[in-house]
């Protein structure tokens, strides 16, 4: 039993060294710059945002204390109704299909948090478990995770699927997000159709992209 | 009767109006001809390449794997490897890729290595493909196919023998296996039309006897074993991806930006452009900016000009006051000289914009690769066209004022 213990010791750090060694290369991580992705094709647009967490509640470490954890919250259930990020023209007769709202850690440690399933955010903000950490090379044992979350990066990834009646009226998109979200930088869109793409940088003072003759 | 006097007295002073009119189209010349420029480069930029979805290289700036990809403008910091880009070709998001492998030279035009795919996956302007001219692709490991402007400025034809140089200015040659051309490409107005392209095979071949950069002293394998050696890529310079679906080209993106065994960057050719366009704009609103302040200059300079007359045409303004025209007639006709001479400008400055477009579009398009479209003039430039005369108008009015005063101080009798 207690060899048993020794052995599983013995294996974890052997892997958390080889882990280790593989992949040394980090994510960019800017703060006051969120990312964009916009895909068009068919009748079908999806749109995922990936925004720091310092952009949307002002702090990036795991919420711990309540007022943190009501802000995180707050944040979460904004991202859920995506006229507070972003609105596509009426004209064009979109209805959103799939929503994915998530809060990546700087580790790739991704916090699920799925709205088509529930609707309970507390719930995820504390279940985020610390099982998998194995990447983590400065952490040989894997009490410290306090330390580890003053550090952490963390990113809110909200991804949404839309169907459109008439996509080729998407002539603008806006962005509610910069008055929602105070502490917002700039959004560094890339966008894909049939077409092909092109790229915009967004700022709070013109809060949308021209889309004309690009879908 | 007015419109005539004006026209008359202009006439009358031919030299320094003259000179003036040149002045002001030579400015607005200098204008039109950085806007032509401006937005020729950049379609000429875009429609460089079309229909490839993600351009895989080397981790690297967007901006920088773009202009050596795609522009031949640089070099690559580093290759990506025969392995890294078999699991980019295995992923199901991947449709099609084209391996392309550079660093080599042939008398300054780059060479190129790739498959055959290139000729069929490579688009420009919209839909269009790289066809070949006279010729065939390469079916032989040392067959090249050039590009239009090769051929043209090497004076190449089918059969010519060519040898490949090691890097991009360097002396030594691979001499030992030299070339022969197998097909020349029709024009197109990218780049392709100064590649040299030949197949990823020819370049490991070339490089057999190769290490780290130099030749390796006393070592020639034979062509014959050469032929008969495995040619697979070592590394590859970058690749062009198509996805079966747009849909997911941010994930294959973020997968080939993560990929753990290689620092690899993906980029979406549109995008970097663009991003490449937001860095250069800055420059092209400085050009603007000069040659609307060398416009306001001449402006200026006609006002000066105008003032200067005066003094020397009080005799004049006097006549007309005795002839019975009052002092806001000749504030008019001032006036209407400033629009004369506007028009004219104007007029002048589109001659001389389109003799300078068509004398210099062989040699913008030969050196940079930008073809100038010479067409009529757009809504905009009437526009600048409307302003212009309203500026000038502005300008004539201090001009005008005075002569106003001095027609009503001086009457019918000046005294000089």
């Amino acid at each position: 039993m207690r060899k048993n213990i020794y052995y599983s010791l013995l294996l974890s750090a052997l892997v958390t060294v080889s882990v280790a060694e593989e992949t040394r290369q980090v994510d960019k991580h800017e703060h006051g710059v969120g990312e964009l992705n916009i895909a068009v094709e068919g009748n079908s647009i999806d749109l995922e945002f990936m925004i720091p967490g310092a952009d949307v509640v002002g702090f990036e470490y795991k919420a711990k204390s309540e007022a943190d954890i009501a802000l995180v919250k707050d944040a979460l259930i904004k991202f859920d109704e995506f006229n507070n990020i972003f609105s596509i023209p009426s004209a064009s007769n979109c209805i959103l299909v799939e929503a994915d709202i998530s809060i990546n850690q700087g580790d790739n440690h991704k916090d699920e948090h799925n709205h088509d399933e529930h609707d309970d955010h507390d719930e995820h903000e504390d279940e985020h478990d610390h099982d998998d950490h194995g990447e983590h090379d400065d952490h040989g044992e894997h009490d410290d995770h306090d330390e580890h979350d003053e550090e952490a990066h963390n990113e809110f990834v909200a991804h949404y699927s839309f169907n459109c009646g008439n996509i080729k009226e998407i002539d603008r998109i806006s962005f509610p997000y910069f008055t929602t979200f105070p502490n917002s930088g700039e959004l560094e869109v890339q966008f894909v159709s049939e077409i092909g793409s092109t790229s915009f940088e967004v700022e709070g003072d013109e809060p949308f992209i021209d889309l004309k003759g690009k879908i | 009767m007015l419109l005539k006097l004006s026209f008359s007295s202009l006439y009358a002073r031919l030299v320094t109006v003259g000179m003036t009119i040149l002045a002001i189209s030579v400015s607005l010349m200098l204008y039109m001809s950085v806007e032509k420029l401006r937005t020729s480069a950049y379609t000429s930029f875009t429609d460089t390449i079309s229909q490839t979805d993600l351009i895989v290289g080397a981790r690297a700036s967007s901006v920088q794997l773009l202009l050596y990809s795609v522009f031949r403008i640089g070099n690559a910091t580093n290759n990506i490897t025969w392995e890294s880009y078999l699991d980019l070709v295995s992923k199901e998001e991947v449709d099609w890729t084209v391996p392309i492998s550079l660093g080599d030279s042939h008398k300054g035009f780059r060479v190129m290595g790739t498959n055959k795919e290139f000729f069929s996956r490579y688009k420009y302007r919209g839909s269009q493909s790289v066809s070949i001219d006279k010729g065939y692709l390469f079916e032989d490991l040392y067959d090249v196919v050039l590009g239009a402007g090769v051929a043209e400025k090497l004076g190449y034809k089918i059969g010519t023998s060519l040898v490949v140089s090691h890097g991009l200015q360097s002396f030594s040659d691979h001499d030992d296996q030299p070339f022969r051309v197998s097909g020349i490409l029709k024009k197109t107005g990218t780049p392709v039309d100064n590649t040299v392209i030949v197949s990823l095979a020819a370049i490991e071949a070339i490089h057999v006897d190769w290490s780290t950069g130099a030749k390796i002293p006393g070592q020639l394998t034979p062509i014959d074993e050469i032929r008969e050696m495995d040619l697979t890529p070592k590394n590859i310079t970058a690749a062009l991806v198509g996805v079966k679906s747009k849909l997911t080209i941010f994930q294959l993106q973020r997968w080939i930006n993560e990929y753990p065994e290689e620092a690899m960057t993906a980029i979406l050719p549109g995008a970097a452009l663009q991003e490449l366009w937001r860095v250069v704009g800055v420059i092209e609103n400085l050009l603007l900016g000069i040659s609307v302040v060398v416009i306001f200059t001449t402006l200026v300079g006609m006002a000066a000009i105008m003032f200067s007359s005066l003094s020397e045409r009080r005799r004049e303004m006097a006549i007309w006051r005795a002839m019975g025209a009052s002092p806001f007639t000749v504030i008019g006709l001032l006036m209407l000289e400033a629009i004369f001479i506007s028009i004219l400008s104007i007029t002048f400055s589109v001659v001389l914009l389109f003799c300078v477009l068509n004398l210099l579009q062989p040699w913008i398009d030969y050196n940079y690769g930008i073809l100038v479209n010479i067409e009529m003039l757009a809504i905009k430039d009437m526009y600048v066209f409307a302003v212009f005369i309203i500026a000038s108008i502005t300008v004539s009015l201090l001009p005008a004022i005075r002569a106003y005063w001095f027609s009503i101080n001086d009457g019918m009798t000046i005294k000089l």
